[in-house]
């Protein structure tokens, strides 16, 4: 477990100091925030509650923000091969169930931080407007349930898909996924959006907000993963997020080592 | 040729396998659409994505790795020949592939009866070339720039993803349509379609002309891990 603390631990000091990390979070979060449209958030009527304009923020940041953090997360583990600290890390005592796991909180952990501080600072100029302290609190559940889950759920996918596909490869993919999985209408195509395995967060969103927030329980392909959107279901989709992201991890160690072995 | 087939190999088989594999992501898609009932037009529209929208966003990304990948690069720069013909000989690679690929592709739906494109050959040909040439070059400019890779891919990404949230806004705008680079997939050969095309181009030969001067100091490129 020491072990375990003390990869996380380092990894998640490199990831925080990486100058893309900041500047694609920043300046994702001024994108989408200045690019929302009237149906946005800052166009929410005056006296809406803080769980509601802080859900809607969430969401909304929840759109783009995972496109900068699975970029960031891709090369990863690819990375140590690239630089030849693989070996150096394979001879160490720590077991590779240890240093993966140890990886993957270390960078969630570096990746909720800006996501977090960008929604904290929106809560701030929501605060100037409507001031009602309530909107911090807020802030962090809607972090917790409908940026984070989604965020873990990428990042699994981020360190362990570039072992497989190569770096460049899955981030094609990853962007292609993500318009289709999230945002792509599914009365146009077969797609996961509004399902609950989305990790944009549709569902957490849309309990939090009090109605369908995006397209959470839109009749569509896969009718069983389509519930009416409510706190159970919200919870049955980040729990269902947190299952999905284990099996990248747990296939993780055996590619590394068959990475380095050859 | 033995010289391309080098290059091709120094671009990386990821770079190289990306634009056909978004076009077989493509046709799965269009294969799930048709078996669960999307209606033919849909189809259509999204076997013609797979050309205007996919191979421009491969392309461009397999164009940031080759930018920001190359683990010679310090002998690279001591060599006689200049670094942005060797940059610009695997960047050919790339966006060459991509360029066959969408001629045989195009040809197959033409083929099939499912070309949802314009009807003369060369329109055809800038229903792709456009798009590609316009978001290879600005991933080759932001690469160049900020020479990290995360900045250039996010950048490529969100641009792409942008554009197709903000689709019906973007082509109702009359100055953000010119830049739309999806208009004959969502808006088929409509109004502005011949301007649009041209401004796509114009600006990827602008951001690769800028890149080029810029690539004129090629030692910028190093990164911390390099030097």
């Amino acid at each position: 477990m020491r072990r375990f603390f003390a990869v996380c631990r380092y990894e998640f000091r490199m990831q925080i100091r990486k100058r893309s990390l900041w500047l694609s979070t920043a300046g994702l979060a001024v994108l989408i925030a200045v690019a929302q449209g009237d149906r946005g958030p800052r166009y929410l009527p005056a006296d809406a509650d803080a769980a509601r304009v802080m859900g809607s923020w969430a969401l909304l940041f929840s759109m783009l923000l995972p496109i900068g953090f699975g970029m960031v997360l891709a090369d990863r583990l690819v990375r140590d091969h690239r630089l030849g600290a693989a070996s150096l890390l394979a001879s160490l005592p720590t077991r590779p169930g240890a240093l993966v796991a140890g990886k993957y909180a270390g960078s969630v952990a570096a990746t909720a931080v800006p996501a977090l501080l960008a929604l904290l600072v929106t809560a701030a100029g929501e605060f100037v407007h409507r001031g009602d302290p309530a909107l911090f609190p807020s802030a962090v559940a809607a972090f917790a349930v409908v940026l984070l889950p989604g965020l873990a759920f990428v990042a699994a996918f981020a360190l362990v898909g570039p072992l497989v596909l190569s770096a460049p490869l899955f981030r094609v993919l990853f962007a292609g996924y993500w318009f289709w999985g999230n945002l792509l209408g599914p009365n146009y195509l077969p797609s996961l959006t509004g399902t609950l395995l989305t990790p944009i967060g549709d569902y957490p969103a849309s309990w939090l907000i009090g109605e369908r927030a995006l397209y959470a329980g839109t009749p569509g392909w896969l009718s069983f993963l389509r519930p009416e959107p409510g706190g159970g279901a919200a919870l049955l989709s980040v729990v269902l997020l947190a299952v999905l992201a284990t099996p990248p991890l747990v296939f993780a160690s055996p590619l590394l080592a068959r990475r380095t072995s050859s | 040729m033995s010289l391309w087939r080098y290059e091709a190999r120094r671009a990386g088989w990821p770079a190289c396998l990306a634009p056909p594999a978004s076009l077989l992501v493509t046709l799965a898609l269009a294969a799930a659409g048709a078996a669960f009932g999307t209606p033919r037009p849909s189809v259509h529209s999204l076997l013609l994505s797979g050309v205007e929208a996919l191979v421009p966003l491969a392309a461009a990304t397999a164009a940031v790795t080759v930018v920001s990948v190359d683990r010679c690069r310090e002998l690279q720069l001591t060599l006689p020949t200049g670094y942005s013909w060797t940059l610009g000989r695997r960047l050919g690679v790339v966006a060459g592939i991509g360029a066959a690929l969408s001629v045989l592709f195009s040809a197959a739906l033409r083929l099939t009866g499912s070309w949802a494109g314009p009807d003369s050959p060369l329109a055809s040909a800038l229903v792709w070339a456009s798009p590609l040439l316009g978001l290879t070059g600005l991933a080759l400019l932001v690469a160049v720039l900020g020479r990290s890779v995360v900045l250039a891919t996010t950048t490529v990404a969100v641009v792409w993803l942008c554009q197709q949230l903000f689709a019906s806004a973007l082509i109702a705008g009359a100055w953000s349509r010119p830049f739309f680079l999806f208009l004959t997939s969502r808006a088929g050969v409509a109004d502005g379609w011949g301007t649009n095309r041209a401004v796509l181009a114009a600006c990827g030969v602008l951001f690769i002309t800028i890149a080029l001067l810029l690539l004129r100091r090629p030692e910028r490129l190093l990164t911390e891990e390099e030097i």
